[in-house]
Formats: C-alpha cells, structure tokens, sequence
C-alpha cells in the first residue's frame, strides 16, 4: 500500500521489531513507517488491547501523517 | 579399534563414506585421526573408553568412535560433552535402543539438554527455529547421536531400521529448554537432578506436531481450551499413544502458552496430570477405528498411565503454537526417557582449526 502511495504504517510488535528491519530492507523500504507494540498483543483480551491501543494512537495518526508530507 | 581407511583426498574420502554406508546421505566432515584425537580430546576421556553397546548391531562405542561420528556431524569440540551424554543416554537399559532402532515406527531420538551446558558446550538454542536450521550445536549434536546410532549401533534403513518412511528429526533432533524464560523449574529438576547439574534427556518421539491456541486475556478459563488442544494433539485416535498407551510422550509449550497455563495457578506437575487427565478415549470409539489395536469393550483407554508420562518443557518463539511429540510406546520400558549428567570436569578447550587446515 506504502508503494502505491497509499498513507500506512505498519504495527509491529517488539519481538517481531527485527523481522520488520528484515522485511523493509528486502522490500527496499528501509524508512516504511512503523510503529513499536508490545508484545505479545494477541489474546491478551480487550481492556489490554484498549490500553496498548490509546497508548499508540497518536503516535500511529503522525506516522500517517508523515506520509502526506 | 577404529578402521582406518585410505584415499587420495578430502573429495575421494567422502565417496569412499557414501558408498559404504557411513554417512546419513548428507556430506561429512572426514574424521581423519588428528580431528579424532582432538575430539577425544576434548571429551577429557581416553579413546578406549567404553561407554556401552549400541543395537541392534551391538557396536562397542568407545569415546573414540563417538568423536568419529562427532566430527563427521560437524560438532565443534566443545560439543562433544553432550554428545557422550547423549550417547551414554540412549544406551542406557532403559531407552530400548535395539528396539527402538529397529521398530517400523517412525521414532527418533529427541535431544533435550539443560543446565549450564547449553551455554557452555553450545550455545544449544532453545528459542526460534530450536528444532530448525540455523542453529550450529542443535544440529551437529543431533546429528552426531545418529552417526553413532548408524555406524556403531548398526542401524540401516531397509535392513536394521525399518521404519516404514522414517521422519526428518532422524536426521537431527535436538534442543535446550528455555530455562532463563520459563515460568517454571527445569524439565531435569523435575526429573530428579538439581538446578546446577546439567543433563541429557533423550525420548523416543515423532516429529513435532504444531497445536495452535489463541489465548484470551478475557476468559478466565484460557487455559483450559489450551489444555484440550494439547491433550488432543499428543494423544489423539491416530497415534500410537492412544492406541497402544502407556508411552512417555513430549509437550514442549512455547512461552505464551506457558505464561497462560503458569497464570492459571497450574505448575508443570498440574499441568501434566491436566493433560493426562484429558488423554483417554472411549473403547468402543477406538474399536470402531481400528479394531485389531481395540477389542470392543465398555469404558475408556487412558493414553499415559500416569502424568510423570508426560515430559513437558519450555521453548521455541512467543507466538500461538507449541509443539507435541506423540511417541512410539512400545519396546519392554515402553517408549521410557533417559536422562545422563553431562560430564565436563575433565573436558578440554581445544583450538578450532581454520578453513583449509586439515589437522
């Protein structure tokens, strides 16, 4: 979507933090937006999710943002 | 005594292996006696030391023609501890290596080691891709334990081995528990060794078997779906555990998985007797599958005898899968795991020779 030019960041958990370096350099997309969750995210029910979710979300909106840029 | 054979040079010495039988099909690194000796070496041990026999072929394994097959597994020296270990753990009684060996099933031996030997004789890698490639020690020593199970234990398939198709962790089948991680006490100290010791476990097992789980954070009965989905993958209908039952089988729990059950209250002892619990099946639905294994007879055939039949350890990346190994449970200890100390008090730190140094 990046590619296209479509705005996007990717959220990437910390454990997974390497493959996405991995990922964006193959892709030649070193500088793709991203943006650092916690990890692990799934199953860790609702209110958690709610909290990773308000503790990121501005940081998501300027990574977007950045995109326009 | 070792046989010694002659050829011309590095490429000719490994035909020579291929075409007599001595290699698992992949290239070796070529034993030639000063790599042996430093692989003898290493182990603090004198080359003639018998550490037992090995069927079905009742080969002698000395300490010097387990160094032939740790340098033809490619081990570095300082492997080679828990690879005497390991050896000196499938001879054991207890293990049925003849019968292990010579059975149709697909059993492989699983190398589990903890202590401090995974660091110090390794690094054996107990997170991503344990049980894949890319980890040096996890593959030699694995590797090394079934060249000696080949070329001293005599095992060939067709005519020694006749596991009917076999499976790829006969190649090499070897990890360490991630023990700085887990929320609870090493496998070996569940075993009966203490947390200082460092020890090899070896269990016959199948490949692994993925079993997904998703947890969650809102259902304050996780882990019991968890539970289920493990009971299921180690002993369903289909494998000999639940068939034949009565056979040590394998539950490696990777740590989200482990969080969820060690959040639950559970200990790795609850945790067994848990899965234990859920590992029965009624006879008459067995019988209806396969009829020659399950006479028709009212109530339930549990897989495990009792939760000790379960080795259940920690490792492998944080994500939404563990793995089982359902076993082979036959053989007169019916598919029991043995355990060996790993003995480094007299090992030796020797040089690695450089690319092109033939020693």
């Amino acid at each position: 979507m990046a590619k296209l030019g479509v705005p996007a960041v990717a959220l990437v958990t910390q454990e997974f933090w390497p493959q996405g370096d991995f990922v964006a350099r193959s892709l030649g997309m070193p500088d793709v937006p991203r943006v650092k969750l916690p990890h692990p995210i799934a199953g860790t029910g609702t209110a958690n999710m709610k909290a990773v979710a308000t503790q990121v979300a501005l940081e998501v909106i300027k990574a977007l943002e950045g995109c326009l840029d | 005594m070792t046989d010694l054979f002659r050829a011309e040079s590095e490429e000719a010495a490994l035909e020579d292996l291929h075409t007599r039988g001595l290699t698992d099909g992949l290239p070796v690194v070529i034993p030639t006696p000063d790599r042996v000796s430093q692989m003898v070496l290493a182990s603090g041990q004198e080359a003639d030391m018998v550490l037992g026999t090995m069927g079905p072929g009742h080969g002698l394994a000395t300490m010097e023609k387990v160094a032939v097959a740790a340098v033809m597994a490619g081990c570095l020296p300082d492997y080679m501890p828990i690879v005497v270990a390991a050896v000196k753990a499938v001879i054991e009684p207890v293990f049925d290596l003849t019968e292990m060996q010579a059975t149709t099933h697909c059993t492989a031996p699983l190398i589990i080691v903890n202590g401090p030997a995974r660091i110090s004789c390794g690094p054996v890698s107990s997170g991503y891709g344990a049980l894949g490639p890319g980890h040096r020690a996890n593959a030699s020593i694995g590797r090394a334990l079934r060249l000696t199970m080949m070329n001293i234990g005599g095992a060939r398939p067709g005519a020694s081995d006749m596991a009917l198709l076999g499976h790829p962790g006969k190649f090499t089948y070897c990890l360490a528990e991630d023990e700085e991680n887990s929320p609870f006490p090493p496998l070996h100290t569940t075993l009966g060794f203490d947390k200082e010791d460092s020890v090899v476990t070896v269990i016959g097992a199948e490949a692994p078997h993925s079993v997904i789980h998703s947890g969650d954070g809102d259902d304050p009965k996780q882990h019991e779906g968890l539970l289920d989905m493990l009971a299921i993958g180690v002993a369903n209908p289909a494998t000999n555990n639940a068939m034949l039952s009565s056979g040590t089988a394998t539950v490696v729990l990777n740590p989200e998985h482990a969080g969820i059950l060690h959040r639950a209250g559970l200990s790795r002892d609850d945790i067994a007797a848990e899965i234990c619990e859920r590992c029965q099946h009624p006879n008459a639905e067995l019988h209806q599958l396969s009829p020659g294994f399950a006479p028709s007879q009212a109530g339930v055939r549990k897989a495990f005898r009792s939760p000790e039949q379960l080795l259940i350890l920690m490792a492998g990346g944080s994500g939404l899968y563990s793995m089982v190994m359902p076993s082979w449970c036959a053989g007169t200890h019916r598919n029991s795991p043995s355990s060996s100390l790993v003995d480094f008090e007299f090992a030796c730190e020797i040089p690695v020779h450089g690319p092109g140094e033939l020693g």
